[in-house]
């Protein structure tokens, strides 16, 4: 085995999944491969304010990336965390931290059973001051540099970082082309594809095609028939209105995610500006109520009319189907309720750098790689799938629906353990740790009947004293840091163009 | 939920599981719970020479047990891996060492540079590149704090059982002597309520750990648990043991040599060597293998070697209601990769985080029970490897094996490894990649392609990067002295 069969891979679709394909594959392959973009600048971006996670870092450190090139050509700010208003009742507000909640003193037992222990005995506070990123956020102050007291993650504008990343991608050696696919040559015995035909009448052949074409699916589907499991019965919503505003004041370092009647708002702090949206499921609202409401409740001044998206929920059955791999909103999707949607493209961009087939599509290679793509898209969907599912709201039939419904078997079982026992776990397929169920079901109001005795076997003393240590830790770890907005400033100001 | 509160704790059976349960769980969770152990003398264990992997020295760890004290008690020596011989083919040997092979990065692991230095002529064997196996070559080892050496141990198992004690009955571990009559269920419920003795003694609990060996008296024979057989794959289904004197040099490995229907292993324990041979009798007689086993064994016998039947497979429920079957009565798999004991400690680590002292809840349960069959289909899977992948062509049980359906879940990942050099791994699985990678190549699988990220280094540059994991590894092994010298003066056995 000397030859290597697949060489020139053709990225259909420019957008935030073409060109973080495409700077990850030439910067980490670049003298193995020929890579080719195409894109039409008639073809809008979904792209609106965009939440990340705390991924996002070491994947741009793998490629490279100067954190602070990235954050003032993208107007980034960084983001600790998530806040939720009105989710398990209106009124209610939980913050979803990025970080580690309080420290395991032992191997047996997750924090939180220390915590349940202390407060049944009537001391330990709140759970909140056990974590350093959501006391900060509340707080607006963030540092990062060499020491990173934080975790921590970023709010980015979508279009700003595509531009950014085409910087970096066509100098070292991607080669865009400008132009409208028509059509999709496939080979009539394989089916494999073997070239795009643009409007233009140009000839793109490629070995392995990568889709970015967003929801419309062009290869994947429109071309392969993939086939698309949909997850509309369990996350309803189904539209988004979405519009930027000015910022009415200094950026904070978290998401907003507001719950309404018939679905939820979001408010990503940019440093120039914020991006805002409503998605609602539209058998509950109209798209003019959606319109109006968003408008209404934005705090800032529009700076650009609200557009319309519409989507559905669920996972193409296969990510990679012959010699198209499906990459982002092509891929599936799941709402950006916990701001996923770029992390799933990083994760199965690096997976195909890891598995790239040099040797041709081998089935075993496929099915590894979409066993391990339809893991991750699960596990986020059972995730955001709670968020709904666990609330007392029953002030709309949308809520009465999602709390009532049916969920799936993994969802409930791990709902099961954490009520009968505060246990949950995480896996290395998942994205969400511990403390983020720890920290999401509780906010949604599940009180767990029981969890583990191991914190019995501590005096009062010596629990007590544990648990203040770690609050006190907290506590001064947060004063030492300078204010969110002062220091984007320092590190960061966005570039002016 | 059952909402009863769990409190008293009673093991049934002593052995290896009994004594790792009730050392574990008193150490740990001592003061929230009695623990009762019920045993007898008359009943013997299945303890022969135990071979053991890496995790058990998290586990002591856990357990506050002092190394040097444990070697000696179980007359323990240590051990970097196993020697395969005759598995591919008759007269041919290969490595499986514990530990990691090589140096990885993250677009690519060690496997696919070793692949592309090979094509380049100059990558030498996979396992050059592993301390342990070079170790097990020289016959050399030592351990202290933070050495780099990944190890574990070959042990006796009835002293291993006594040493636990030792440490499980003054930490407050009740141990009742006598034989289990009759086991009283609830008649509605049939959750277990008490052990009867033929003594006439009555042993009440909440939860019961089934330790009693393949009779599974708890988890079978009462509650009809049901057992899933995997002998379709592992034919093998009767094995005779017997201990012999010493001889030659301690070595730091287990030798497992193929015959012609099974293979037959030798533990080097500190003052005599664990003999086993494991056989499918449709294959071949109890009698013709007891007399191929002696003939085959380099050194003296100090007993009759003795019987055992088994069936590869296992409890369709690790814990059902209030029983947790532990060791061989949760299931069997042959010890070609010492795993056995390792199967005890992880349950009883699953047990102590998932304890349930509210009651026993219906989702820790069905948790409970699906990662350990994952555990246990994992580690079928790996043994099935070593069958399916043969070239052996002597004898009807070798051309079975090689002919075989074998489960999906091994398909795919040798399909994986022959046609891209990949070896996955998730993080609940025990053997990672680099153990998949050497059973694979050792029995005969080559990648059909693999990784061209080392295509993007200069040959003098990947070849300077082999070299220099291959000096660190003879300076690494410049430090060690011999096996047996070191286990003489660290930890010699008591008398």
């Amino acid at each position: 085995m000397t030859e290597q069969k697949i060489k020139r891979v053709v990225v259909a679709g420019g957008g935030t999944a073409g060109w973080v394909a495409a700077t990850a594959l030439v910067r980490h392959l670049g003298p193995l491969l020929d890579i080719t973009l195409v894109e039409s600048e008639d073809i809008g971006t979904v792209g609106v304010g965009e939440s990340t996670v705390p991924t996002m870092i070491s994947f741009h450190r793998f490629m490279g990336i100067d954190e602070q090139d990235f954050m003032r050509a993208s107007q980034a700010t960084f983001k600790l965390g998530i806040e939720f208003k009105n989710w398990a009742r209106d009124g209610d507000r939980y913050i979803h931290a990025f970080g580690k909640i309080g420290k395991r003193p032992t191997w047996m037992a997750d924090f939180h059973h220390f915590w349940l222990e202390a407060r049944e005995r009537g001391f330990g506070g709140s759970l909140n001051d056990y974590c350093a990123e959501l006391i900060a956020g509340e707080a607006n102050k963030f540092f990062t540099g060499e020491q990173k007291p934080l975790n921590y993650a970023y709010h980015l504008d979508a279009y700003r970082y595509v531009r950014f990343l085409r910087s970096l991608a066509e100098p070292a050696g991607v080669k865009r082309i400008e132009g409208k696919i028509q059509s999709v040559e496939q080979d009539p015995e394989s089916g494999h594809v073997k070239a795009l035909v643009l409007e233009t009448g140009a000839r793109v052949e490629g070995d392995l095609f990568l889709d970015c074409t967003g929801f419309r699916a062009l290869l994947i589907e429109g071309t392969l028939k993939t086939g698309f499991d949909d997850w509309g019965r369990w996350i309803t919503t189904n539209s988004a209105v979405a519009v930027q505003t000015t910022s009415p004041h200094p950026p904070i370092p978290y998401t907003s995610a507001i719950a309404h009647k018939a679905g939820w708002q979001w408010r990503i702090p940019l440093q120039k500006r914020v991006g805002a949206g409503l998605v609602f499921c539209n058998e509950f609202m109209s798209d003019d109520e959606a319109r109006a409401k968003l408008l209404a409740d934005v705090a800032g001044e529009p700076v650009v009319e609200p557009w319309l998206l519409r989507f559905k929920t669920g996972a193409r059955k296969k990510a990679w189907n012959k010699n198209v791999v499906s990459l982002g909103l092509a891929g599936g999707f799941i709402e950006p309720l916990e701001s996923t949607s770029i992390h799933l493209m990083q994760v199965a961009v690096t997976r195909l750098i890891q598995d790239f087939p040099f040797n041709g599509c081998d089935d075993a290679l496929i099915n590894h790689f979409n066993a391990k793509s339809r893991k991750e898209f699960e596990g986020i969907r059972d995730f955001i799938i709670l968020h709904y599912h666990q609330t007392e709201r029953n002030d709309s039939p949308f809520w009465d629906r999602a709390r009532t419904m049916d969920i799936p078997d993994s969802l409930k079982e791990r709902m099961a353990l954490f009520r009968e026992n505060a246990l949950t776990y995480h896996t290395l397929d998942d994205l969400f740790e511990i403390d983020s169920w720890v920290q999401v079901l509780r906010g949604q109001r599940m009180e767990p009947r029981g969890y583990h005795m191991l914190a019995r076997m501590m005096p009062d003393a010596e629990l007590r004293k544990a648990l203040d240590d770690m609050r006190a830790n907290v506590a001064g770890v947060v004063s030492k840091l300078p204010s969110h907005p002062d220091f984007l400033q320092r590190y960061c100001p966005a570039d002016d163009i | 939920m059952n909402g009863k509160s769990v409190k008293r704790v009673v093991i049934a059976g002593g052995g290896t599981a009994g004594w790792v349960a009730a050392a574990a769980l008193i150490k740990q969770l001592g003061p929230l719970i009695e623990i009762t152990l019920v045993e007898s003398d008359e009943i013997g264990t299945v303890g022969v020479g135990e071979s053991t992997i890496p995790t058990a020295r998290t586990f002591h760890n856990i357990l506050g047990i002092y190394e040097q004290d444990f070697v000696k008690a179980t007359t323990a020596t240590f051990k970097v891996g196993i020697e395969f011989e005759n598995w591919r083919k008759p007269g041919d040997r290969y490595f499986h060492a514990f530990g990691s092979v090589g140096k990885s990065v993250w677009m690519a692991d060690f496997q696919h540079f070793w692949l592309e230095a090979v094509r380049q002529g100059f990558g030498g064997d996979y396992v050059d590149y592993s301390l342990e196996a070079q170790a097990a070559k020289a016959n050399r080892f030592a351990t202290h704090e933070g050495a780099p050496i990944a190890y574990a141990y070959h042990l006796d198992a009835t002293a291993y059982a006594k040493f636990l004690r030792r440490l499980a009955e003054p930490a407050g571990v009740k141990r009742i002597e006598g034989k289990i009559q009759t086991v009283v269920q609830n008649p509605e419920s049939g959750f277990v309520e008490a052990l009867e003795l033929e003594s006439g003694a009555r042993i009440e609990g909440d939860l019961f750990l089934d330790c009693t060996g393949f009779r599974a008296l708890l988890a079978e024979q009462t509650l009809k648990t049901g057992f899933e057989d995997w002998s379709q794959w592992l034919l093998n289904d009767a094995a005779f043991a017997v201990q012999t004197e010493s001889q030659g040099p301690l070595v730091p490995y287990t030798r497992a040599i193929a015959h012609d229907a099974g293979w037959r292993w030798r533990i080097p324990l500190q003052r005599r060597m664990g003999n086993g041979f494991v056989f499918s009798t449709d294959y071949l007689s109890p009698d013709e293998a007891k007399s191929r086993f002696i003939d085959a064994l380099e050194s003296k016998p100090l007993f009759d070697p003795r019987l055992l039947r088994f069936k590869a497979g296992m409890r369709k429920k690790s814990w059902n209601k209030n029983v947790i079957a532990i060791g061989l009565a949760s299931g069997f798999v042959e010890p070609l990769e010492s795993t056995s004991i390792h199967a005890i400690m992880i349950a009883v680590t699953r047990l102590i985080q998932n304890f349930p002292f509210d009651g026993i809840a219906d989702a820790v349960v069905e948790r409970f029970n699906a990662l350990s069959r994952r555990e246990a289909e994992h580690i079928r899977d790996f043994i099935i490897l070593h069958y399916k992948l043969t070239e052996r062509d002597d004898s009807s049980y070798w051309r079975r094996c090689r002919d075989m359906e074998i489960p999906a879940s091994l398909a795919e990942r040798i399909a994986l490894f022959r046609e891209a050099g990949l070896a996955s791994q998730a993080n609940d699985e025990l053997f990672r990649s680099d153990s998949w990678i050497m059973v694979m190549l050792g029995q005969g699988i080559f990648p059909r392609s693999y990784h061209h990220a080392a295509r993007m280094m200069e040959p003098e540059q990947l070849q300077q990067a082999l070299t220099d994991l291959k000096a660190r590894i003879a300076h690494e092994l410049g430090q060690l002295p011999d096996h047996g010298a070191f286990v003489a003066s660290y930890a010699p056995a008591e008398d």
